[in-house]
């Protein structure tokens, strides 16, 4: 995949400008408005998934742009690009592609817990991202501005109240129709920026504010609640003017392990990646945030901001009187700029320069662009169905920020699960969802549309319940053969290379299990490994893998006539093997729990069963997808949870029955009767 | 230890059990300290827990065993036993016992979120070097207070549902007359045939202010009599159950030598004891007293020089020298029964709050033994070992309430300045 050569960016946009000219009166499975990590992943998705794809956005050149830290992945960000990647997704191979800088985190703690990271080169990515989608077929992208969503009568056999049709466009009289439209615009939902004391509407710096169309048939045309959140962007500095020598070095690491499963290396080698540099605030900088709070309109307001991504005013605010990290990324290979993570702040340009000035390695520095903050409306997610469809709207899907996430990582996921539902919604397939058990994007879903967000949402490993299943190693035996049989989303080529990988990998954990010697033996086999000889049992290769000091290519050596065809899944082998082994009892009995669906549509008010109004309100609310995801709800009492079984289907038995429900609702009535009039 | 109070097993293979699965039942006497016993036994084997209300219901019906209206049924059921259990979990979580398991559970979300907080954040921002062997040390001293708190030897539940006093000896050694003259009415016939009593006679008594359960059983001997041998099984299989063992012995029978009698004594009780014990164990011997009956058949002096000489035989559990005819030392015996029941029960008002039921009993022990993961992967694995936190924790919960990843999350961002 990175040998592809890519097309310049000006025959990008000649093409996307030329289908712009005959676009206008075109009809559409899915129209995608907005071109950030959301969008572009839910045009690729719903393009993929075999839906004729529109993707509207202001600007089209600044479509995949990096409009905050230029990296990927890190600690449960890494996992979701993994899972991304597995099911198809752009952005993995977008990151190895203008990686340049690539390492591991957490790496002495555990495989389950290893958070695959990158620096990013600004341009590349955008290359790649506007590059994938050009070469990607069925789909159209139109430089525009919505400045309405159509909306109409409901399909009466489905539910919910309204159905949307399209999209109207600022200066243009006709609109484009489509049967799913999928709403991506970030922060430019009645967006406004900060300044110190100035404030103006928008999204992000140098862009046009959205138009208040949409937000307003959001609200008032739809009925949609939505609620008020902060963030922020440091501001860049003049790589020259910083003195280095005085910041700490961090390389990367000296292997560069892709994001991509196609991927057998990264295209910047480690030796042309560039390094990070870690340095510390002073008790300056608490100082000047301190003496210019009365100048700072955005730190002054109530609305919630990331606790996980602060400014440098909050962090010292919450925290004085201590020292807090400042990480100095490249933003590029070529790029004379550094990023300062960890001092996004709001106040005037002339306090930003101060404060930066406060660190011994920024002394002298100088800003190329003040940082900034951002308020914005989101869409209360818990609105919304696990296939993020708004629950009241036919065709409506959400995705992004506008569902109170932040995290490029967590925009992609949902704009890729958006995009694959809009496609089968538009194409009349059923909808597909991921549960907690087996992704991350599962559980990032769950917990916004069964609980909703009252900050910014950001996925970290210790929100999955289960998190030593949920390995970034085997997203691909989790997702991409369930991509492709059930959601639509994966290649061919992706699935056949994933079920070679998981044909090996069983028959070689099979080769491993029938290895059984005695210790004894084993010592002779494979000297210098701390074997005890009192051992009585039988010892079989996957228990000798468990040692420390043993690799799979000490154990193929020693066998290679079994084990030298999985050489290439060594690492693999010797992670699944240790997870195998380790791996509790009471994990798989939540897991079967989990995977009991409730179905959508159920009146809960109606149910002829005997639940207390309470629980029947606190269902009807969050509607939860899974048996599982209901024993979690506050109020829920095991009771409630047995009359629940009733309605439980089976995670095989769902596609079957959500087709009967729709095509033969007379069928399912008589089903129903046949229940009650079961003998006492 | 199972088999004798057991009336009968049946296994059923699936798909033929209510819930579709292999199943054992255990059909076994009524009374609480059988049950709490039998509970106790299974949940020492590895793997095994209690079900979750309503478990088997979901389990059957997930098999496909239930329909509509059989499951209606079961949930009301369900609902009225957890009504009644959350009742009386509420009364016992207002209480001492409450703020301990609170504690315990508050410290294991402190240990959990820094384990989440070195796992999630470490990385990229300042968590202190001393976190984890903070942690460390929290879960060392939980499972410390854990397991002294584990080895309360089920005071609490005694004080709940009865100190277990069972009534044992040969016949015509006057057990029916003691028991009548401790409930004083007459609860058992009382004749001068040997092999009166038959069967299990049980009362409710209140000695000192703590509850007793009293059984009165057949003397024991090897009878022809079908229905008196079936008496005789019954009165070990109590003894074997019982917290304190009444052990009674006519007097008339001791050898006037007070070694012999010693000797007597010792032989007689491992007569009376479980039959399956090694005889050259001993004895706990809090577990019984020795009730020398029929003073009053015995010259005055020879009384004295028992009571006086068996007082400093070691090795024999305490003895009463009492006479059911007269009510003579009758208070000493009252005296003595009263002191050993207090030691079994525990003194409800000092000391710490003891387990009052098996089903706590059974967290805590899924509580202790998952604190053990998390020290078996400290150095090897921070996830696995995370696991092991989150697995005492749940345990926790399930007698305390539920925590979710979010209060982690509170905890986490309370305690550590994190940035991106």
């Amino acid at each position: 995949m990175l040998t592809k050569k890519l097309p310049p960016l000006q025959s990008f946009l000649v093409q996307v400008s030329r289908r712009a000219s005959h676009v206008a009166r075109q009809q559409y499975d899915v129209i995608v408005v907005g071109g950030g990590h959301a969008g572009t992943e839910a045009a690729a998705a719903a393009a993929r998934v075999g839906a004729q794809t529109l993707l509207v956005s202001q600007k089209v050149h600044t479509i995949g742009a990096l409009s905050c830290n230029p990296s990927l992945g890190g600690v449960g960000k890494g996992q979701l690009v993994k899972e991304i990647d597995a099911l198809d997704g752009v952005c993995g191979r977008a990151g190895d592609w203008a990686g340049i800088h690539f390492s591991i985190l957490n790496r002495r703690k555990g495989p389950a817990v290893w958070g695959p990271r990158a620096q990013l080169d600004r341009q590349r990515y955008r290359e790649f991202i506007q590059s994938e989608l050009l070469s990607t077929p069925r789909l159209t992208v139109l430089e525009g501005s919505v400045e309405e969503l159509l909306v109409t009568e409901p399909n009466p056999e489905e539910p919910g109240q309204h159905r949307v049709t399209g999209i109207r466009l600022a200066n243009e009289s006709h609109p484009i129709t489509a049967s799913s439209v999928i709403l991506t615009t970030g922060t430019f939902l009645s967006g406004s920026l900060f300044m110190g004391q100035t404030t103006s509407p928008g999204g992000r710096i140098g862009d046009a504010p959205s138009s208040a169309g949409l937000s307003h048939t959001l609200r008032e045309r739809l009925g949609l609640r939505t609620g008020r959140l902060r963030t922020g962007t440091p501001p860049r500095i003049v790589k020259d003017s910083v003195d280095l020598s005085l910041a700490q070095l961090h390389p990367p690491d000296s292997h560069s392990t892709p994001f991509s499963f196609l991927n057998t290396h990264t295209r910047c080698k480690p030796e042309e990646q560039l390094p990070c540099y870690l340095t510390y605030t002073t008790p300056g900088v608490e100082r000047v945030v301190k003496e210019s709070l009365h100048l700072n309109c955005h730190i002054q307001q109530d609305t919630k901001g990331p606790r996980y991504c602060p400014s440098i005013e909050s962090r010292v605010l919450r925290f004085p009187g201590r020292r807090h990290r400042v990480w100095l990324e490249p933003e590029g290979l070529t790029s004379d700029l550094l990023y300062p993570q960890g001092l996004s702040m709001t106040m005037p340009p002339d306090v930003q320069l101060r404060l930066i000035r406060e660190i011994p390695a920024m002394h002298r520095a100088e800003i190329h662009t003040p940082g900034y903050g951002v308020q914005y409306d989101f869409v209360c997610p818990t609105q919304l169905s696990p296939a993020l469809q708004v629950k009241s709207t036919q065709g409506l899907f959400l995705a992004g920020q506008i569902n109170g996430t932040t995290g490029y990582e967590e925009a992609a996921a949902q704009g890729l699960w958006a995009g694959v539902n809009a496609a089968r919604w538009a194409l009349s397939m059923p909808a597909v969802a991921l549960s907690r058990t087996e992704s991350y994007i599962g559980v990032l879903i769950d917990d916004l549309v069964s609980r909703g967000v009252t900050e910014p949402y950001r996925m970290f490993t210790s929100r999955a319940e289960f998190r030593t299943s949920l390995r970034p190693d085997n997203a691909d035996l989790r997702l991409t053969l369930k991509g492709f049989e059930e959601a639509g989303c994966v290649s061919p080529f992706r699935y056949q290379e994933a079920v070679r990988v998981r044909d090996s990998l069983q028959d070689a954990l099979a080769a491993l299990q029938s290895l059984a010697l005695s210790a004894i033996m084993w010592r002779k086999k494979i000297p210098n490994v701390p074997i005890s000889e009192n051992k009585s049992t039988l010892l079989t290769g996957m228990d000798i893998l468990q040692y420390n000091d043993v690799s799979f290519e000490i154990l193929a050596s020693a066998f290679p006539e079994c084990l030298s065809p999985y050489m290439e899944f060594s690492q693999r082998l010797k992670i699944e093997g240790h997870t195998l082994t380790n791996r509790g009892k009471e994990i798989e009995r939540i897991q079967r729990e989990e995977s009991m669906s409730l179905p959508q549509d159920i009146d809960y008010f109606s149910l002829p069963v005997s639940l207390s109004q309470e629980v029947r309100e606190i269902l009807d609310r969050v509607r939860p997808s899974t048996l599982g995801a209901a024993t979690r709800l506050q109020g829920i009492t095991p009771a409630a949870i047995v009359h629940l079984l009733n309605y439980v289907r089976h995670t095989g038995q769902k596609e079957r029955r959500a087709h009967r429900y729709r095509s033969d609702q007379r069928e399912d009535e008589e089903l129903r009767a046949r229940n009650t009039s079961l003998p006492q | 230890m199972l088999r004798p109070s057991l009336r009968y097993r049946q296994a059923m293979a699936a798909p033929h059990s209510f819930t579709g699965e292999d199943c054992v039942e255990f059909h076994i006497h009524g009374g609480s300290a059988v049950i709490t016993a039998v509970l106790q036994a299974l949940g020492s084997v590895p793997g095994m827990r209690p079900a979750d209300a309503g478990e088997f219901t979901r389990r059957a019906f997930q098999a496909g065993k239930l329909g509509l209206t059989e499951v209606e049924g079961l949930g009301d059921l369900i609902h009225a036993e957890t009504e009644a259990q959350r009742r009386q979990a509420l009364r016992q979580m207002s209480g001492e016992l409450g703020r301990l398991y609170q504690d315990w559970s508050h410290r294991l979300k402190r240990c959990l979120a820094h384990v989440e907080a070195f796992i999630d954040f470490s990385e990229d921002e300042l968590i202190e070097d001393g976190v984890l062997n903070q942690v460390d040390r929290s879960v060392c001293d939980l499972q410390a207070e854990m397991e002294r708190h584990l080895k309360d030897e089920r005071r609490g539940e005694r004080l709940r549902s009865g100190v277990q006093v069972v009534i044992a000896g040969a016949t015509n050694a006057g057990k029916s007359s003691l028991l009548n003259t401790l409930c004083q009415r007459p609860a058992a016939i009382v004749s001068p045939i040997a092999g009166t009593t038959r069967d299990v006679v049980e009362t409710a008594l209140d000695i000192g202010g703590f509850p007793i359960l009293l059984s009165d059983t057949a003397g024991l001997r090897d009878s022809p009599d079908l229905v008196e041998r079936e008496g005789v099984r019954r009165a070990r299989e109590r003894v074997e159950q019982a917290d304190l063992t009444l052990v009674v012995v006519d007097c008339a029978h001791l050898p006037s030598d007070a070694q012999q009698a010693a000797a007597f004594l010792q032989g007689h009780l491992t007569s009376v004891l479980p039959a399956q014990e090694q005889p050259d164990t001993v004895y706990p011997t809090d577990r019984f007293l020795l009730v020398l009956n029929k003073t009053d058949l015995l010259p005055e002096e020879q009384r004295q020089k028992l009571d006086r000489e068996l007082r400093c035989v070691s090795g024999l559990p305490p003895v009463c020298l009492i006479s059911c005819h007269t009510n003579d030392g009758l208070q000493d015996f009252l005296t003595a029964l009263h002191s050993s029941v207090k030691t079994l029960c525990g003194d409800p008002l000092s000391g710490a709050p003891t387990l009052t039921q098996a089903r706590h009993r059974a967290h805590l022990q899924q509580c202790f033994a998952a604190l053990a993961q998390y020290q078996r992967y400290r150095d090897m694995d921070m996830a696995l070992a995370a696991e092991g936190v989150r697995l005492a924790l749940t345990s926790l919960g399930r007698i305390t309430g539920r925590v979710g990843a979010e209060e982690i999350l509170d905890i986490i961002f309370k305690d550590f300045c994190i940035g991106k």
